[in-house]
């Protein structure tokens, strides 16, 4: 066989003469530490704003129905609606929780504001005795939410998997944290517990996977997994991921 | 060396499906820490003497300061002869117990002084995180417990505590009234004015004398007086002045003296001289002023629109004035946050009940702290903004109460029976 050593092509598999390869690391070297200098050139240049730690969390509060206060009269501190009772048989329309971000919560969940009621005066003894119809007459015009939604449901619209909401929303009711944390640290926690939940529901493992440095908070955050435990049983497609690897809550006050 | 670089790619996908997912939850409900605070133990006998005093103090601090919520006594399931040590102390008893911090105090007498050791420890880690020895005279255990108390709130705060502030107050002694000056619960008070009527006191710059209006001399004057010493007047030109407020530098006084058929706001040097008007409405009244953190604007209360409103003007160009209450028919007793942000006022709604309100002084937007129980007059920031002070009828009487900036945790200080009124608390 003739050898054609300048025609054919040389295969890239093929074991390079020795003195190139040092010469190639040199260059790639180079490369690399002048694409890595102008990336942080860049960003000491476009250095996004500080965290506004005087930023006050939002506040969003719905209006309810009814007369609107005088606006020259001082204001009444506003009671809490009573919590909502757990109803027995599934309800076919989702029946919404006070939203625990909205204060102070406008829509008391058993007896809805009557429409009907709105150019009265004399509100309160009437709308008792309406809202004692209302529920015999089990419709409920005023609750947003789906034909089939959730008794435990507290928003408007579903999001994501509906087993995850289901946890999330078990959890935050027994989510209670010091108030003795600090404003400007508090935006700053997050803590992360990853639980393992057997295909019953029930809580097999739970640990903190990610400390958010402030202890009170880590415990806050354990206990509050601890007490919502046991959890509703996971779904099918679910059961066997949950057993295996389960979940990462992560926390946020 | 390639061999290990693509098996190490194979093997990434069935690592990413080992991954969970992650939940976000946020929406926490923020309530105060529960905290337990079991009895001193006194080491000695001359500390088994104060130990009850000091308790009274200190658990009372605890109870009021708003982050704490402090257990129930009779809820502790620990030994009472538990040692100090985070070593000899069952953690796992506090914790059935609710409590999440626990705080625990040493007394000791040494020759006339008490010693006093407080502990602080975190019930989930069994962690000592607080350590704190402090020295007093023996005659002196409530000093130690507002000292610890302080200490305490700091701790977790990071700001300056308020327990070892004072409080000045007016208490009717038959047809008079006498004006004291305490512990800012009213404790350990000494009277400062007695005989005549004795009015708005406030509490000087040091929170070792006290400036009030008296009627001693027939009109109402201004004095500023020490305990145990002779009244000083401050302003005493013959017309009524009343309502002495110090700027936060202490160097400055203002005041409402009458003329004609109103009142007129005057500000004036820290001993009442080079005194300047700085209200010019010859047939309204304008009265109770309280000075701005900086020192630079001074609201009080002002009947030009037709009924008392609280007015907010600035000292360097008193023209500068601006309305700042629109609601409600009956605007009083306005006393300025030392964080700033905040004026608490007395007002009448339109049940007629007196109550106290807050107004954001940026926004103007007003919060109501208290509600259908009984009158609630003359609120009084703490020197760190966070607690107020006042006067409720709630129970009857007429007493003092505290409770948060946000009107939450109310109680009534633990002063004797009588009829308490106009509450000032200083540094």
């Amino acid at each position: 066989m003739t050898t054609l050593a300048s025609a054919a092509p040389v295969s890239l598999l093929a074991r390079r003469s020795e003195a190139t390869f040092p010469k190639f690391l040199f260059w790639s070297a180079v490369v690399h530490a002048v694409i890595f200098s102008l990336a942080v050139v860049y960003a000491k240049l476009h250095e996004e704003a500080a965290i506004d730690l005087d930023q006050k969390p939002i506040k969003a509060t719905l209006v309810r129905q009814g007369t609107p206060r005088d606006e020259k009269l001082l204001p009444r501190i506003e009671q809490p609606p009573p919590p909502p009772v757990e109803q027995k048989a599934p309800e076919p329309v989702a029946v919404p929780e006070p939203p625990r971000t909205v204060a102070p919560a406008p829509v008391p969940a058993p007896a809805p504001p009557k429409t009907k009621q709105a150019g009265e005066k004399k509100a309160d003894p009437r709308q008792t005795l309406m809202g004692a119809f209302d529920k015999l007459s089990k419709t409920k015009p005023d609750t947003t939410g789906a034909a089939d939604g959730d008794p435990h449901g507290d928003s408007a619209v579903a999001e994501g998997e509906a087993y995850y909401a289901r946890l999330r929303s078990q959890i935050t009711r027994f989510y209670d944290v010091s108030d003795t944390i600090p404003d400007a640290e508090r935006i700053r926690l997050v803590a992360q517990v990853a639980v393992v939940i057997s295909p019953a529901g029930q809580l097999d493992r739970a640990r903190l996977a990610k400390s958010s440095g402030n202890d009170l908070f880590d415990s806050a955050v354990m206990q509050a997994v601890k007490r919502a435990a046991p959890f509703a049983p996971p779904p099918t497609h679910l059961r066997d991921a949950l057993s295996k690897y389960g979940v990462v809550l992560q926390f946020r006050p | 060396m390639i061999r290990t670089l693509t098996l190490s790619l194979l093997l990434c996908p069935l690592l990413a499906l080992a991954q969970a997912p992650v939940i976000e939850i946020s929406g926490a409900n923020f309530r105060p820490l529960p905290l337990a605070v079991p009895l001193p133990q006194a080491l000695n006998d001359g500390a088994r003497t104060v130990a009850p005093e000091f308790d009274d103090a200190f658990f009372f601090d605890c109870s009021a300061a708003g982050i704490f919520q402090v257990l129930d006594r009779k809820s502790y399931l620990a030994d009472a002869r538990e040692g100090f040590t985070a070593s000899t102390i069952t953690f796992s008893r506090w914790a059935d117990v609710g409590a999440e911090a626990l705080v625990k105090v040493q007394l000791s007498v040494d020759g006339r002084d008490l010693r006093g050791e407080m502990r602080l420890f975190t019930v989930a880690s069994g962690k000592e995180e607080l350590r704190l020895v402090h020295v007093v005279p023996l005659d002196q255990p409530r000093k130690l417990a507002h000292f610890f108390a302080d200490a305490l709130y700091k701790q977790f705060t990071r700001e300056p505590g308020p327990f070892q502030s004072h409080m000045a107050f007016v208490r009717r002694a038959g047809k008079g009234k006498d004006v004291y000056l305490g512990d800012w619960d009213g404790k350990r008070a000494v009277p400062i004015a007695q005989g005549n009527i004795n009015l708005l006191p406030v509490v000087g710059p040091q929170g070792d004398s006290v400036a009030f209006t008296s009627y001693r001399s027939g009109k109402p004057a201004l004095y500023l007086q020490r305990a145990g010493g002779a009244p000083t007047p401050l302003v005493n030109t013959g017309a009524m002045a009343t309502g002495v407020a110090f700027s936060p530098d202490g160097k400055r006084i203002a005041y409402s003296m009458a003329q004609g058929e109103g009142a007129q706001l005057f500000v004036a040097d820290a001993n009442g001289a080079n005194p300047k008007p700085l209200t010019d409405t010859p047939y309204f009244i304008n009265s109770s002023p309280t000075w701005s953190p900086d020192g630079k604007r001074i609201a009080f209360v002002s009947n030009r629109a037709g009924t008392p409103q609280i007015y907010v003007l600035t000292v360097a160009n008193p023209k500068d004035v601006r309305r700042l209450t629109f609601q409600g028919n009956y605007n009083q007793t306005p006393d300025w946050s030392p964080r700033g942000d905040l004026i608490a006022f007395t007002a009448r709604d339109e049940r007629n009940a007196f109550d106290l309100f807050a107004i954001n002084v940026e926004s103007g937007k007003v919060t109501r702290l208290t509600q259908d129980q009984g009158n609630n007059q003359e609120p009084s920031f703490s020197p760190n903004g966070r607690l107020i002070v006042f006067n409720s009828n709630r129970t009857g009487a007429s007493m003092l109460w505290v409770m948060t900036a946000e009107g939450q945790n109310q109680k009534m200080l633990p002063l004797e029976k009588g009829d308490y009124s106009t509450p000032d608390w200083g540094p």
